[in-house]
């Protein structure tokens, strides 16, 4: 159940995406990661109405793995992203609804959603553009009286998931 | 010694336009041209893809009458379907009539595939049932089935094939391989697994053979999943990754191109293979295993674990997931893998097992995406195909056991030694 939101609340979750897409590009992780709440998970499912406790994801990453894939990147040996890839993403078709029945008992949800393509360049080994294109979900929470947000949930659903996938060691 | 031959000339086929590959593959190196070479990739399609035994899929994935898997062998689409009485075949996914892919699904159940394209009807045997218009096709119709490939056999639930009726027997092709998988098995205290979590599918832009060397060489670890030990305590810290006169890890050349890296000398105590201490957050689980294997044998193999083990061509035994080679040209190929679930433990014991498969393989995984990238490299420095490879790390402290395999060092290249002696052997057979 969900309701819908004002245009101020819009405008705000829409520079959120805009700024946590810029971020991924940039390969700017420790910023990236200030934006993750504690019970963040980041999913890239087979199929989009896969069961993370049947199916087997392409990432499936708890907090704590998604910490340990941050730092992973930084090690700076991390060869698959070494150097890292070039990357521009575009997010369209944006729908935004306030969660009736939010995850944290009392808090501000959101449920976002869009599609995106994102265009890599695979600098550490072909040179080729790789193309990812998909549809992302997003669980959104504002914190405090400044309504400041976090995300708890990206589940990124692309279009080529089931097929093979060139090497893939950014955040999508 | 004797002078390295000119590169160029090494690579030149023989006067009746074969490739030479007694000189191309050399005990102690390999010549470049066999990762980059059209006609070589031609070749091994018809010697090892077509003309010996490969792998195909689990029993578990079929279980019962009517189910069927999309697979590719070499570059042939099969189905292995599971037949009314309950045998597994494997058949040619392609119409007799206009040589259409009857079935475009990944998995499923079916009673009969429908040819989309003229409606041609065939049953899970591969046998012509119906055809549309019948009045103007007046020919026999046993002539025109879904070829079904000679020879499928399967051991322990692991079903192979070959499009070879002369390709021998399995039990001779697996030789020393029949007990890597009763080791894999035996993970599970009912003697099941079950390979029913989908599959993930990880392109490289580089050849094949690299994938199976990769997979057993012990050597790279240390550099090439530097990030990872930076990052993760692992059982591959005192596995492959402390100095040379420490590691107590094997590699093994079990012999017919199967080869292994033997882990669990150097784990330091049970269920390291899942990354664990001990055993002690699964009691369930290791009570399962005593009452099924008895105390001793049940705690040494909680200790030693699953194998890490390339059967020939195409399947890796990889400890607590399947994976798949499937070629696709000289400089393309792709690796599928699955969790190891397994039957008799709990749920929380396969969720570890899920979680771990999604951490060391794919395309976005803690150690896999550094093989591949490096793999990648590899395949643009030998894009000339003019490069030896060096082979002989280790030649000299390689030992021979009875049973004809070969141990070696984990650093040392005992596995892709035997990898390549039987390739050679196939593909000058």
């Amino acid at each position: 159940m969900q309701t819908a939101v004002s245009i101020e609340e819009a405008r705000r979750i829409e520079a959120f995406l805009y700024l946590e897409a810029r971020l991924a590009d940039e390969s700017r992780y420790e910023e990236w990661e200030n934006l993750v709440d504690e019970d963040m998970y980041y999913w890239i499912p087979l199929a989009p109405d896969a069961d993370p406790q049947r199916n087997v994801s392409v990432t499936a990453d708890n907090r704590k793995r998604l910490a340990t894939r941050l730092a992973q990147l930084k090690t700076g040996v991390r060869h698959a992203q070494t150097p890292p890839s070039p990357m521009r993403r575009l997010l369209s078709n944006i729908e935004i609804e306030r969660s009736a029945n939010p995850k944290v008992a009392g808090a501000q949800e959101y449920a976002v959603a869009a599609n995106f393509v994102c265009y890599e360049l695979r600098a550490q080994s072909t040179r080729q553009l790789e193309v990812w294109p998909g549809r992302v979900e997003y669980g959104l929470r504002a914190h405090g009286d400044s309504g400041g947000l976090k995300m708890f949930l990206k589940k990124v659903m692309l279009v080529h998931a089931s097929e093979p996938l060139p090497t893939l060691a950014f955040i999508l | 010694m004797a002078a390295i031959p000119d590169s160029l000339s090494a690579a030149q086929p023989r006067a009746d336009g074969a490739v030479n590959y007694d000189e191309l593959i050399q005990q102690d190196r390999i010549h470049g041209s066999l990762y980059t070479s059209e006609a070589v990739y031609r070749d091994e399609l018809q010697k090892i893809f077509y003309g010996g035994w490969v792998y195909v899929g689990h029993e578990s994935e079929i279980p019962e009458p009517g189910q069927f898997v999309r697979r590719t062998i070499g570059e042939e689409p099969v189905l292995l379907v599971r037949t009314r009485d309950g045998r597994p075949t494997v058949l040619k996914n392609r119409c007799a009539h206009r040589a259409n892919l009857v079935c475009m699904e990944d998995r499923g159940s079916a009673r009969s595939f429908t040819c989309p394209y003229h409606g041609w009807v065939y049953g899970l045997d591969g046998k012509l049932l119906d055809v549309p218009y019948p009045n103007g096709f007046t020919r026999d119709r046993n002539q025109y089935g879904l070829p079904v490939l000679p020879l499928v056999d399967s051991y322990r639930g692991f079903i192979f094939a070959s499009f070879n009726p002369d390709a021998g027997s399995l039990r001779d092709h697996l030789g020393n391989a029949t007990r890597v998988i009763d080791r894999t098995i035996a993970m599970s205290p009912t003697g099941e697994i079950k390979l029913t979590a989908g599959w993930v599918k990880h392109k490289f832009q580089a050849n094949w053979k690299m994938l199976p060397e990769n997979d057993t060489d012990g050597y790279h670890v240390n550099f090439v999943h530097a990030s990872f030990a930076r990052v993760i305590r692992s059982q591959y810290d005192a596995a492959a990754m402390t100095a040379e006169q420490e590691l107590k890890s094997r590699t093994i050349d079990w012999g017919n191109g199967h080869t292994e890296i033997d882990f669990a000398p150097a784990y330091p105590g049970e269920l390291a293979w899942l990354g664990l201490p001990d055993a002690s957050r699964y009691p369930d689980y290791v009570q399962a295993m005593e009452q099924a294997y008895g105390h001793e044998r049940a705690h040494q193999l909680l200790h030693d674990g699953p194998p890490h083990t390339v059967i020939f061509p195409n399947l890796f035994l990889a400890e607590m997931n399947i994976v798949i080679f499937e070629p696709r040209g000289p400089n393309e190929c792709v690796q599928w893998h699955t969790p190891l679930l397994l039957g008799g433990v709990s749920d929380a014991v396969n969720d570890r097992i899920m979680r771990q498969s999604e951490g060391a393989l794919g395309p976005s995984a803690f150690l896999l995406a550094d093989d591949g990238v490096i793999s990648e490299r590899q395949q643009i420095a030998l894009r000339s195909g003019q490069a030896w490879l060096d082979l002989s790390r280790g030649e000299q402290r390689e030992i021979v056991e009875a049973d004809g395999s070969r141990i070696g060092h984990v650093t040392d290249e005992t596995t892709n030694r035997g990898f390549w002696h039987h390739y050679r052997k196939v593909m000058t057979r």
